[in-house]
């Protein structure tokens, strides 16, 4: 079991660093295999993991195991250390499960690209960096991961690095992310102070609630900012830049969801600050229906994705802040497949088309790619949540357990039952415009189909096991029924709200009630076309720009910076600074000239005055001693 | 031992001046030299007891009875790491330095080796005066070093570096003779603690100006856009250490009372220079002005580390020294190797480097990303336990510090993709070759060390200082 989780973590990192070192002695079809392989062994070990956790007492399943001692600092010291329980084996098998689908996708994906084995080496990073920060035994490794996710994110969203706009991108996404770091690391450093320790144990310890909150708080930061959840999501759809398996792999399925898993992992500081984790359900709901009323607009077959994933974590902060843990994660699970499958299924489309992601040019595609289609269809259906894909069982749920918090408990449920039926109406808007109708004249232009050689393989076989997945991976739990998943998280995460049976059955009934009002107004107005699409300008105008997020952060936090280094250049540095060195010297210079007509003003003859008075004392000190 | 890690470098240096060598195999014989230099440290390294700690491989001989001043060097854990960091980098400098060959090999390689002497000289030497000679020793070659073989504006910028780092030396050398005076005794290890403000800000002076800290930086982005990139690595990764080293074992150590006094006014330099720094380095328009004063943030973020004197910080501000020592090493390195190849160093004319370049991309970026501080990377290790320390004497240090930590992020990334990404600039050519093998023989180790560091960088923060709570008391630390 424990040698498991170590090769389950390592396998990937062996993989990338073989892949850097073997260099153009590897072929690039190589390294794919390498890369796939390795997340497979991993995947396999994760198995180990959970095969020998199932076999023990559900008491004893936390196992921690330490390589060495990492850092001290006096009596403080955390080690690298891999912790082993119920919650960290069901991300290990998400992720690298997941991952390994969407790594050998990726062999399809980028067949061709000149720089194959560097995205391999980056890929098998990023599944390391994330393996770790799920098995981290302890907050500073779980930080580790939390950084190396970001920079693995970082150097994906910018592989095609002679793009401006994807190094832009990339820049954006690993500063905001460096924001969430620095309040986690302040949240540490309040947690170093009052405990001497980072273990995940000190977490349930009393504190005030002064600190409480502020722990909270720092975590909470990071996990907006990693999560994507408003106010620090405004890199999600701009990393869209980066090739569609990474932002399967990265920005859907795992790494944006690490927020949920970090809140559910210290859940118990959390419960000790209930204001900061209403915050936490309050950021969760805005974004879902912020985020669903932008995908409404976009015309990036990608961005409208990227921000129905913001949308669905939205759910997924609501279920953790309400303390619906279980749910929470397996609603994280659950997404994972099917937004993978979309991401993928998208990216199948955009290989066949030549690399184009504006919808606009696209339409009929149900006729040319059939498979892709039915694969797509799935996906949404997941995606909306109806009966029986997997969405539905993980997302109706998380409002039933909203119904249990109380009156604000019912604001964050009508938000999240507006959301389904935003949900319906972006999703089936998106599958209607790009294969309903007739083929476009682009798509009659530029549209070639998959053959029948290993990159068509590569690109189908995940597709259509993420498409049983997104089918039948719902159906582990059925909340008024049975509940596999609760059980087995319990001993690490025990809800604290557990809503009634009729509060179960509403919710349900309403959310599949408002998810098919959703798609049946998108069948109305893209599908059949019987209604035209309304007009409002203003309303148009501000989702076309997102709200207006980016415009404000540029004018509040990136031109201030750029104006106060500019100041502090020409204003402090150099008249200041740099002169007061020049004037210095000149005067001394001066000074010097008066002084001593007799020296030549040569440096040298300085350095050789120096040298000599020097050696000068070194004599007398021996000769004295 | 001691003795021999320092007089090593200084008689081969004495052999090059003397010795009529050709330039090849004067620079063979100065590389052999670092090398020999390296292995006596390793040895060093293996025979201390860090279990025990304290001053251990001391050397004692009397000079002026009377004065009690004597010839007294020995290690302690900390300088072992310091000493380490330099025989290394020099070792890197001394073999980039024969690459590149530099015009009068045999002045020059003589100069580096006894920079290295009294590098090592001012980190083990337990008496003030001797301490002194030595601190004053290293600006005779960086002196020279940079007004013979600088860059085209060398004259203004030795003028400023050794006018500035004289005037601190002589507030110290005053500071010196009043603290040994009146104590009666010379030998740092005897000396006692003293509550004198005007003396210990004299120390500080000095040191102040040598790191630098903001304000004193007057002397940093010339000298060190000036000056031969190797001896740019040695300036910022080394002897900048030489000072924080002061801090700790004399500012610190022996005035305890002072340095609580002043803790704020300190504290808050260190803060301005890492803010200040972070945000002049993203404006920087040239590699070597963002290298430049990202150390400047830097030597700020390690003096804010010992002047929080707790454990967490002083640990984390050992580790941090070599930490930064060899990134910034390492950076001003490749920084030499792109000017090398473009001819120039300014952002807005180079670009598109990674394309064809593998090597250069991937010690860059392997470089830039330790400069950030990315998480398991050594350089995070001792940013985090630097701000951890520093969280305690007041939160608003570390927020100052997690400030900086983004705005890093912010200017090593413009850096990285100025360079390597992007449209191919105008000064990059096809030819330009990707990094030669004695280039990565230079840089390869280096990272080598500071990837070994992030494995492991408890290796060095657990043996640094003795016991498990000793940090704290500091002065104990030095009987």
């Amino acid at each position: 079991m424990v040698w498991g989780a170590w090769i389950c973590l390592l396998s990937p990192l062996a993989a990338a660093l073989l892949i850097t070192l073997g260099g153009r002695r590897l072929s690039r079809r190589a390294a794919g295999y390498l890369a796939t392989s390795a997340c497979f062994v991993a995947f396999a070990g994760a198995v180990a993991a959970f095969v020998g956790l199932l076999g023990r007492d559900a008491s004893q399943r936390q196992v921690v195991s330490t390589a060495w001692t990492w850092i001290t600092g006096g009596s403080y010291q955390s080690g690298l250390q891999v912790l082993i329980d119920p919650l960290s084996v069901f991300m290990m098998l998400i992720v690298s499960g997941v991952g390994a689908l969407i790594v050998w996708y990726s062999i399809g994906y980028m067949d061709g690209d000149a720089e194959e084995r560097r995205y391999f080496a980056y890929m098998s990073l990023f599944v390391f960096s994330m393996l770790l920060l799920v098995q981290g035994g302890n907050l500073l490794l779980l930080l580790a991961g939390w950084g190396m996710v970001g920079l693995s994110s970082y150097l994906l969203i910018g592989f095609w690095q002679e793009r401006p706009s994807a190094i832009a991108a990339a820049k954006k996404a690993f500063v905001m992310n460096a924001i969430g770091d620095a309040t986690m690391a302040l949240a540490l450093f309040l947690l170093i102070q009052q405990g001497n320790s980072l273990e995940f144990g000190i977490l349930g310890g009393q504190f005030s609630s002064t600190v409480a909150n502020l722990v909270a708080l720092g975590l909470l930061g990071g996990a907006v900012a990693k999560s994507a959840q408003i106010p620090l999501h405004t890199w999600l759809p701009d990393a869209m830049e980066g090739p569609t398996p990474v932002s399967a792999l990265i920005h859907a399925a795992t790494m944006v969801t690490a927020g949920v898993y970090l809140i559910v992992r210290t859940h118990a500081i959390f419960e000790q600050a209930p204001k900061i984790a209403d915050l936490a359900a309050g950021l969760g709901a805005l974004t879902l229906l912020v985020a669903g009323l932008i995908a409404l607009v976009q015309v990036d077959i990608k961005r409208v994705i990227a921000y129905s994933t913001m949308s669905q974590i939205g759910y997924m902060f609501l279920g953790a802040g309400i303390g619906s843990y279980p749910n929470a994660m397996f609603h994280l699970m659950t997404h994972a497949f099917f937004k993978a499958l979309l991401f993928m299924a998208a990216g199948i489309v955009i290989h066949a088309l030549v690399n184009e992601q504006d919808i606009r040019k696209m339409g009929g595609l149900r006729q040319l790619a059939p498979r892709t289609y039915w694969g797509f269809l799935v996906g949404s259906l997941a995606l909306v949540g109806i009966f029986p894909f997997a969405g539905f069982f993980s997302k109706d749920s998380i409002l039933a357990a909203a119904m249990d918090h109380g009156t604000y408990g019912y604001v964050l449920w009508a938000a999240g039952l507006i959301g389904t039926f935003l949900t319906g109406l972006y999703t089936f808007r998106l599958l209607f415009i790009v294969f309903w109708g007739e083929p476009s004249a682009f798509v009659r232009e530029h549209f070639h189909p998959l053959g029948r050689d290993t990159v068509a393989v590569a690109l189908a076989v995940p597709v259509g096991v993420l498409t049983v997945l997104s089918i039948v991976g719902g159906w582990i739990q059925f909340s008024p029924w049975w509940h596999p998943v609760e059980t087995w998280l319990q001993t690490v995460a025990e809800p604290v709200v557990s809503p009634a049976s009729w509060q179960e059955w509403l919710s349900i009934a309403l959310s599949l009630l408002l998810g098919l009002s959703g798609i049946a107004v998108a069948w109305l107005v893209y599908g059949v076309r019987r209604v035209a699409v309304p007009r409002l300008a203003f309303a148009q105008r501000t989702l076309e720009h997102k709200f207006y997020f980016d415009e404000a952060y540029d004018a509040l936090f990136y031109a201030p910076a750029v104006f106060l280094a500019k100041f502090l250049r020409r204003g402090v540095e150099q008249p200041l600074i740099a002169d007061s060195g020049r004037d210095l010297g000149d005067d001394t210079r001066d000074l010097g000239g008066i002084v001593a007509r007799a020296q030549t003003g040569l440096l040298r003859t300085y350095a050789l005055a120096i040298a000599s008075s020097v050696a000068v004392l070194a004599i007398v000190f021996v000769a004295v001693k | 031992v001691t003795t021999l890690l320092i007089c090593l470098p200084l008689a081969a240096a004495l052999i090059l001046w003397v010795l009529p060598l050709n330039p090849v195999s004067a620079g063979s014989l100065a590389l052999l030299a670092a090398l020999a230099e390296i292995g006596v440290w390793v040895q060093l390294v293996a025979r201390y007891d860090f279990a025990r700690g304290g001053l251990q491989f001391s050397d004692r001989h009397t000079w002026f009875k009377d004065l009690n001043v004597s010839y007294h060097v020995g290690v302690y854990g900390f300088s072992v790491w310091l000493i380490g960091l330099t025989v290394v980098v020099m070792a890197a400098a001394i073999a980039y330095a024969f690459w590149a060959g530099r015009e009068r090999a045999r002045a020059y390689m003589g100069l580096m080796l006894f920079l290295t002497g009294a590098i090592v000289g001012v980190f083990s030497a337990q008496d003030l005066l001797l301490f002194y000679a030595f601190f004053e020793a290293m600006l005779i070659p960086l002196y020279v070093l940079v007004g013979v073989w600088g860059g085209p504006g060398r004259m203004g910028a030795t003028l400023k570096f050794v006018l500035s780092t004289m005037a601190g030396s002589l507030l110290m050398l005053a500071s010196i003779v009043v603290y040994g005076l009146s104590q009666h005794t010379f030998d740092l290890v005897q000396l006692g603690p003293s509550s004198s403000q005007w003396v210990f800000l004299g120390f500080v002076a000095a040191f102040a100006i040598k790191a630098p800290l903001f304000p004193f930086h007057g002397w940093l982005p010339d000298a060190y856009r000036e000056s031969s990139p190797e001896v740019a690595a040695v300036l910022s990764g080394v002897v900048s250490k030489a000072a924080a080293y002061g801090f700790l074992r004399i500012a610190v150590a022996k005035f305890p009372q002072p340095a609580h006094d002043f803790r704020v006014p300190i504290l808050a330099l260190s803060a301005i220079g890492l803010i200040y720094g972070s945000l002049l380095a993203f404006r920087a328009p040239d590699l070597r002005g963002v290298i430049a004063y990202s150390s400047l943030a830097q030597m700020g973020l390690i003096t804010m580390g010992v002047f929080a004197v707790n454990d967490l910080g002083l640990d984390g501000s050992v580790l941090q020294m070599v930490n930064h020592g060899l990134v910034s090493a390492t950076l001003f390195l490749l920084a030499g190797m792109v000017e090398r190849r473009a001819l120039t160093g300014e952002l807005g004319r180079l670009g598109g480097m990674a394309r064809g370049r593998p090597a250069l991309a991937t010690m860059l970026l392997t470089t830039g990303v330790i400069a950030i501080a990315v998480p398991l990377s050594s350089a995070f290790a001792g940013e985090f336990l630097i701000l951890a320390g520093v969280f305690q004497r007041g939160w608003g240090w570390s927020v100052a510090g997690a400030v900086a930590i983004v705005l890093a992020a912010m200017y090593v990334l413009r850096v990285v993709s100025a360079v390597l990404h992007r449209e191919v600039g105008p000064a990059v050519s096809d030819s330009a070759l990707d990094l030669r093998p004695a280039e990565l023989g230079v840089t390869v180790p280096l990272i080598a060390c500071l990837l070994a560091l992030s494995v492991w960088p408890a290796g060095i923060t657990q043996h640094s200082f003795r016991g498990d709570h000793g940090a704290a008391d500091v002065a104990a630390q030095f009987r």
